[in-house]
């Protein structure tokens, strides 16, 4: 098992719902092939730095996950089928996939979210801080 | 006495012309909290010129090994379209 990345750039003009069905397809290759997610992150609508099909704009979906290169090359083959898929990069994280401690630090958030949701408010400013502070 | 038509500046020796300069250090190498990720475009853009290009290692003075990465993650960056290859980095 091996750790990925994989942004995706979808087209501007779909729906939330035409977006979530590709990351499901996508997700579900690669649980298809005993895989297992890590972080799917949504950044959004960004402008791209040049255009891609003629669009100036995509949804970039970001997704981390554990898996088999199988699985990365069945779900690639998928978009590039697609045509509401863009562009898209896999990079390999990982030889091995072993835990980091920042997987950890994401669920002890997503549960403490649940239990009490002011703390993690807290905690959200503070990285903000320390954010800014690194790029001082 | 006769004078040599070019003498002007004859007799010192060619000495090269160079300002102060200080040394630079790679600012990777002394700083862990700075990382270079392909996706952080903010950081990578310090690193490109206006145009888009890599700026040579010379001008920063990153090291070899940090100057690597720095050119692999803008190459990245680059095919996902968060940097250009040619154009406005402030796009």
């Amino acid at each position: 098992m091996r750790r990925y990345e994989t942004i995706v750039i979808l087209k501007p003009s779909l729906g939330e719902a035409e977006n979530q069905a590709i990351i499901d397809r996508a997700t579900g290759t690669i649980e298809e092939f005993a895989g297992s997610i890590v972080k799917i992150d949504k950044w959004g609508l960004r402008k791209t730095a040049y255009p891609i099909m003629k669009e100036t704009q995509g949804y970039y979906v970001y997704i981390q996950y554990a898996g088999q290169p199988a699985a990365v090359d069945e779900m690639e083959r998928v978009f590039r089928i697609d045509d509401k898929v863009m562009k898209y990069l896999t990079v390999k994280l990982q030889d091995v996939f072993t835990a980091l401690p920042e997987d950890e630090a994401a669920k002890k958030a997503e549960s403490d979210a649940a239990a009490t949701p002011e703390k993690v408010e807290e905690k959200a400013a503070e990285a903000t801080e320390s954010e800014e502070k690194t790029e001082a | 006495m006769a004078f040599k038509r070019n003498a002007k500046g004859a007799g010192k020796p060619a000495r090269k012309k160079r300002a102060f300069t200080r040394k630079k250090v790679c600012r990777f190498c002394s700083d862990d909290s700075l990382t270079i990720d392909y996706k952080e475009t903010r950081t990578l853009k310090n690193f490109v010129t206006e145009h888009g290009k890599i700026i040579p290692r010379r001008i920063y003075g990153n090291c070899a090994k940090h100057q690597r990465q720095m050119a692999e993650a803008i190459k990245r960056a680059r095919q996902i379209a968060l940097l250009p290859y040619s154009g406005d980095t402030n796009f």
